[in-house]
């Protein structure tokens, strides 16, 4: 042991000093600029080639839904694309009347549609048509997709934007002469964004859930384990929302959504790239400075309570199966953070990950299989998930027990020198590896100075994994991995994808 | 367009961790072919798009400087050829303490025989995990893993790859493996099985996603079912594969003239030449097969359906073949693609999406590949209900590129975009290598980039218009639609003929091409054992006429819970409609199944009624043309092929194998020569999860009515016992009912 002990402190202490010195060059790429609004942005200089990466990420996410309104964090997103005041209408005092026609219609259908005594069909009827006429009014007004067109025509590459349970994202790649124009843009939406076209979009991400979770059978098994999983915390709801809410919500609720949590101190925008931010800070603060400052949303989502007993859901599904089990564990900020993050590498990462070896080369009983942190989100506790996909002929429960044997070994034996030095060797070249791009190092730095106040924190991580030991990874496997602390989701075959029992006797 | 998913089940984890976010994803740009390239020197446009209208007070944003780009010089990789022919680029970026290298060679899937489809992905994943004669693959995992470091193989259409990416300080222990490997590989038997059943998940699998469905059928339709370029692996071509195909592959293929290799990262350019050169200088050339010539077919018009009873969305595809790179029309169709179907500010994705709300999904465009016709491909999902209004929807896009010819501002602005983005094609340096090296593959000309440019800039709306006249033709492309067809709506049937495609997963030994591996001539003495058997069973007149059966059978049937006792009353009128009545304690109340050629459904007290998937249907009936006694009247017939298979013990008997092929299917029958009696029928299935080897024993064979019939049958499963049975009642030529094979009134109605 006292050998051991002193590897680790060597380890340690050469591990120190190249921590320090990436930092330290990177500190005199890297500005953080906290504005007068509260909103944070940070720029890196990294003149590669004349163009730049921008990421804005509001730390705001599904979990902030309101409780009959899910679906408006991702529907804001969408809303996000559709222009602001001077782009994207041809005359906006008149578009603005329009649109609040549009809402009072709106408001005045769904409220009696919602009668639960006394609603008069014909009634909701013509109210339904007077909204729809109020909606082809306000068209009139519409440039179609106005502003990511200004974006495509000048540019831009890699447009898109992620809603979460935990933070709503927006990004793009500009050529760096684009540098200002991006600047406005970005800002003007979040300044005064325009609830246009609000119910056609609202179809789309209607859409958007057929596709990724209705007409998916494991999108359908996903839904359902995390609302197993989660009684009380926000978590359970799904990001794309439920199918009602999507059908009821307003332009008026998303306006307030947006009120409520785009405000600048919410808020971090990074540019890394062709700048320098001698010269794009005064247009930063120019532009964003425009964001109206606002009381930082008060976050008190309910707590979840402990569980009491495992969970299980089963999906029968004309598909192959699928098995998945959660734990609940703490969210990033605990301590314990870096020793999750060993297991779920030793677990999961590679051909060497124990997982691998034993489901996949040896019992060849699963073509895949991992263990991992981050079901739904990081922000709040959340789930530490294993999943495996069973071969031709093997069933869940075989996988299942497979990856129950492995849980039991963390828990009893200690993991080997091998793997644990793997875990930390994999991090550093995983980590250098990754500030090679633009659009990523603005993701990854936007993304720690959200969750942290610090970009730092992303090499600093490495110090604290540089500090596992094997006494943590039982301490915590053993802590976490236990039966009333599980929820088991499952696709299972239906009868109807193969043979039934009656039907197999009838082959003969 | 190059890769090919090797291990389909890690597709499955990228999907799993994605489904936690929900992206306004730009989908709509998948089919717009950037090129990308290296790039000699120049600085691109400052394209501006920003035209006040007349008499407007301009818009703030058009108000904003835009500076030209300050000039831009990537820095072209070091081309060195060696005396061999090997062809290797050097890209020096000191920017991370990182070195990565990577080959490619020519020769793909495209190369594989059709009875070995999946030989490049075993090929291109054992390559790796089977390791080396001096290393196991697994003693290179723990070797590479413990230095952060990566060596990886892989197999694509048209070309395989190696691979390292190490820190710099590793370069010198991990070099020298990814030498090795590229040599010395072992292909080792045991890596070998595990990719097979890696890549028997991704077919039993395949199935089971509507998008994954689409895409591939979709390509099966523009391109043939057989096309190398769209065919895909079934367990009957993957079982076919063995390791000396590997081998043979690789002596074949990995010669120094075939491969053309890039280094990039923190290295020094003189050592690394160096290097190299004492690597592979003595490497000797050889003669390599040239690229096999593929026959490219436009595909028959027309609607095409795919059932998928799970679904709330239709996935729709349009398609035909589209063009290659080096066709003078290239420019002007990307201009094209980037007006119909580019990005949110596309025709396609302002009606279909923005305006209409019938899709979140929409694009496409004629796609150009280097050096094949690539497909012409229209997306869009959308709710099942307005399946036919989305396909009206798309079409009427297209034939709007005719009608309403692309305006001078739409191809301005078409331009502006591709022009202004131009920049992202060399914004790195590895970025300028993968794609120096990729022109130096197809023989385009190293400068391609750059011509690229040069032609976009040329284009005007009447060469937007010309291509749109002369490529878009929408009477002229295959449509599929992969949906439910209970929820449809409207029926497909009013676009016109529906054409409906089985993707039934076709059982080992049952697929295409293995059926042309199957005899065609029958073998007189099996033949002669086939009738013995008949004989002894009461003989060809009595056999012939049997029309129907009515049995009870008491079985128990093993199941996941456990065993489960059940009594089973089937009706079976031949060739093809079967009834089945099942109880059991264990469940709630009578289960009912009918399949005939024109229903299939079952029924359970509380579960209702539902139709089984085509696929199902499908198997049902071919377990019914499996069984003794339809095989057996097909004795005497020539279409039916009986040939010699060996012997087998079954129980005290050394058994006569009897292949039987007929019907659309295929069993063997072990037979006891001597009495001519049938001991064991088996077959491959797929069963519940997967291909499975059903096997059935016979015995106790009573007369019933001038036949002799086995009483008892028990079953295995991949040779586990699965099923015990016992007849209680053998009827002959019962009286039928055809009510008997109809829904139930309690049923819901049929389809709409």
């Amino acid at each position: 042991m006292r050998r051991l002990a002193r590897l680790f402190a060597f380890l340690v202490l050469i591990a120190v000093p190249l921590l320090s010195q990436d930092i330290a060059s990177l500190e005199k790429r890297i500005t953080v600029r906290k504005l007068p609004n509260g909103l944070t942005l940070l720029v890196m200089e990294r003149p590669e080639a004349p163009v730049f990466s921008a990421y804005t990420l509001v730390d705001a996410g599904s979990v902030q839904d309101p409780m009959d309104e899910t679906g408006l964090a991702h529907m804001f997103e969408h809303m996000a694309f559709k222009g602001t005041k001077a782009i994207g209408t041809t005359n906006w005092p008149a578009e603005k009347v329009a649109l609040q026609k549009v809402e009072q219609t709106y408001a005045a259908y769904i409220r009696e549609a919602e009668r639960r005594v006394g609603r008069d069909d014909k009634k909701v009827a013509e109210l339904e048509k007077t909204w729809q006429d109020a909606t082809k009014e306000a068209e009139k007004y519409v440039v179609r997709n106005a502003y990511p067109q200004i974006i495509e025509d000048n540019g831009g590459v890699g447009m898109n934007a992620q809603t979460s349970d935990d933070q709503t994202v927006y990004y793009y790649s500009f050529p760096s002469n684009r540098f200002q124009l991006w600047a406005y843009l970005e800002s003007d939406r979040f300044v005064e964004p325009v609830m246009r076209e609000f119910y056609k979009e609202r179809d789309v991400v209607f859409e958007e859930r057929r596709m990724s979770t209705e007409s998916s059978p494991f999108g359908r098994l996903y839904e359902q384990f995390i609302a197993t999983a989660f009684l009380a915390h926000p978590y359970h709801r799904p990001t794309i929302g439920w199918a009602s809410d999507l059908h009821r919500f307003s332009a008026t609720d998303a306006e307030r959504f947006f009120r409520t949590y785009y405000v600048p101190s919410n808020m971090v925008v990074a540019a890394v790239g062709d700048i320098k931010s001698e010269q794009a800070l005064p247009i930063l603060e120019k532009y964003f400075g425009r964001l109206t400052k606002a009381p930082q949303p008060i976050e008190d989502p309910t707590i979840e309570p402990p569980q009491r007993a495992e969970r299980r859901v089963v999906l029968t599904e004309a598909t192959q199966p699928i098995y998945v089990e959660g734990y609940h564990r703490p969210d990033y900020r605990d301590p314990d953070d870096a020793i999750y993050d060993a297991i779920s590498d030793i677990l999961s990462n590679g051909r060497t990950s124990r997982l691998f070896r034993s489901l996949v080369r040896d019992k060849k009983i699963a073509a895949d299989s991992a263990g991992f942190s981050g079901w739904p989100g990081v922000k709040y506790p959340h789930l530490f998930a294993f999943y495996a996909v069973p071969t031709p002929g093997h069933t869940n429960d075989e996988v299942r027990d497979a990856i129950r044997a492995e849980i039991e070994r963390l828990k009893t034996s200690d993991v080997s020198d091998d793997e644990l030095a793997m875990f930390k060797t994999r991090a550093r070249a995983d980590l250098i590896r990754s500030l090679g791009n633009n659009s990523g190092l603005a993701a990854q730095l936007a993304t720690f100075q959200a969750r942290f106040g610090d970009w730092r924190e992303l090499f600093r991580q490495l110090d604290r994994y540089d500090k596992v030991n094997k006494a943590d990874v039982r301490r915590v496997a053993a802590k976490t991995f236990v039966p009333e602390n599980r929820t088991v989701g499952i696709i299972e075959s239906t009868k109807m994808a193969g043979a039934t029992p009656a039907e197999k006797s009838e082959e003969k | 367009m190059m890769t090919r998913a090797i291990l389909r089940g890690t597709s499955v984890l990228i999907f799993i961790l994605a489904i936690a976010i929900f992206a306004s994803a730009l989908w709509a740009q998948t089919a717009a072919h950037k090129p990308a390239g290296a790039q000699t020197t120049q600085s691109p446009t400052g394209v501006k798009s920003q035209k006040p209208g007349a008499g407007e007070p301009p818009a703030a944003w058009k108000q904003i400087p835009i500076p030209p780009l300050p000039p831009f010089h990537p820095q072209e990789p070091k081309r060195i050829q060696l005396s061999n022919g090997m062809v290797i680029f050097l890209q020096e970026d000191h920017e991370l303490p990182v070195v990565g290298g990577f080959m490619r060679i020519r020769g793909g899937s495209i190369s594989e025989p059709a009875s070995k489809v999946g030989l490049i992905d075993v090929y291109g994943e054992v390559w790796r995990t089977g390791g080396t004669t001096n290393r196991s693959g697994d003693q290179l995992d723990d070797f590479l893993e413990a230095r952060a470091a990566k060596v990886e193989t892989g197999g694509g259409t048209l070309s395989t790859t190696i691979s390292f990416n190490c820190l710099k300080d590793k370069l010198d222990e991990v070099f020298p493996v990814f030498l090795e490997l590229l040599r010395q590989p072992a292909f080792r038997e045991e890596k070998i099985e595990l990719a097979k059943t890696q890549l028997d998940t991704g077919i039993a699998r395949r199935n089971d996603d509507i998008g994954e469905i689409a895409g591939r059928e979709s390509s099966r339709l523009a391109y043939g079912r057989d096309n190398p370029y769209a065919r895909i692996p079934e367990y009957s071509t993957v079982a076919a594969i063995s390791r000396d195909d590997l081998l043979k592959w690789h002596q074949t293929f990995v010669r120094p003239n075939n491969i053309i290799a890039g280094i990039h990262g923190d290295f020094d350019p003189a050592a690394m030449e160096l290097r190299l050169r004492q690597a592979f200088e003595s490497w000797e050339r050889a003669p390599v097969p040239a690229k096999p010539t593929v026959p490219f077919l436009e595909p028959k018009p027309g609607i095409s359906f795919i059932e998928k009873s799970d679904v709330t969305q239709s996935e729709i595809r349009m398609v035909k073949l589209g063009i290659e790179r080096n066709n003078p029309d290239y420019f002007a169709v990307e201009v094209m693609n980037e007006v119909l179907g580019g990005g949110f500010s596309s025709r396609l994705f302002k009606t279909i999406r923005t305006e209409k709300g019938l899709a979140y999904s929409v694009g496409g465009g004629i796609g150009a590949a280097f050096d094949h016709p690539a497909l012409a491909r229209f997306s869009m999902g959308t709710k099942s209900p307005s399946t036919v209004e989305a396909i009206q929807a798309l079409r009427s896009e297209l034939e709007g590129m005719l009608t309403r010819p692309a305006t001078a501002q739409e191809v301005r602005e078409a331009k502006d975009a591709i022009l202004n983005r131009f920049i992202f094609n060399f914004d790195s340096k590895d970025k300028v290598l993968g794609e120096r090296m990729l022109y130096e593959f197809f023989g385009y000309p190293a400068d391609f980039l750059e011509r690229y440019r040069a032609g976009i800039e040329k284009v005007t709306p009447a060469d937007v218009n010309a291509v749109a006249r002369k490529y878009i033709h929408p009477e002229q492309f295959a449509v599929l639609v992969v949906g439910n067809a209970a929820e449809l709506g409207k029926p497909l049937s009013s676009l016109g003929p529906v054409t409906p495609i089985d993707i039934t997963i076709p059982a080992p030994g049952a697929s295409p091409s293995a059926s042309a591996d199957r005899p065609t001539q029958t073998d007189p003495k099996a033949r002669a054992l086939v009738e013995k058997f008949v004989d002894a069973v009461g003989g060809a007149t009595k056999l012939a006429g049997v029309k129907a059966l009515h049995q009870v059978v008491s079985a128990t049937q093993q199941t996941p819970q456990g065993p489960m006792n059940l009594t089973n009353d089937t009706t079976i009128q031949f060739p093809d409609k079967l009834r089945a009545a099942v109880t059991s304690e264990q469940l709630p109340g009578q289960m009912l199944i009918v399949v005939t050629p024109s229903t299939a459904f079952m029924s359970m007290p509380g579960a209702g009624t539902r139709d089984m998937p085509s696929s199902l249907k499908q198997s049902r009936l071919n377990s019914l043309k499996r069984d003794w006694l339809p095989l057996a009247q097909h004795a005497a017939d020539p279409a039916y092929v009986f040939t010699l298979g060996g012997t087998q013990r079954v129980g005290d008997a050394d058994a006569q194998v009897v292949n039987i092929f007929g019907g659309g299917v295929s069993v063997k029958w072990a037979l006891d020569p001597q009495s001519g009696r049938l001991l064991r029928a088996s077959y491959d299935d797929v069963g519940q999860r997967g291909p499975v080897q059903r096997a059935i024993d016979y015995s106790d064979w009573r007369p019933v009515e001038g036949l002799t019939v086995p009483f008892k049958r028990s079953g295995t499963e991949n040779g586990e016992p699965s099923t015990s049975e016992e007849i209680q009642k053998y009827e002959i030529n019962p009286p039928i009912d055809d009510k008997l094979f109809e829904k139930p009134p309690d049923a819901p109605p049929p389809a709409k």
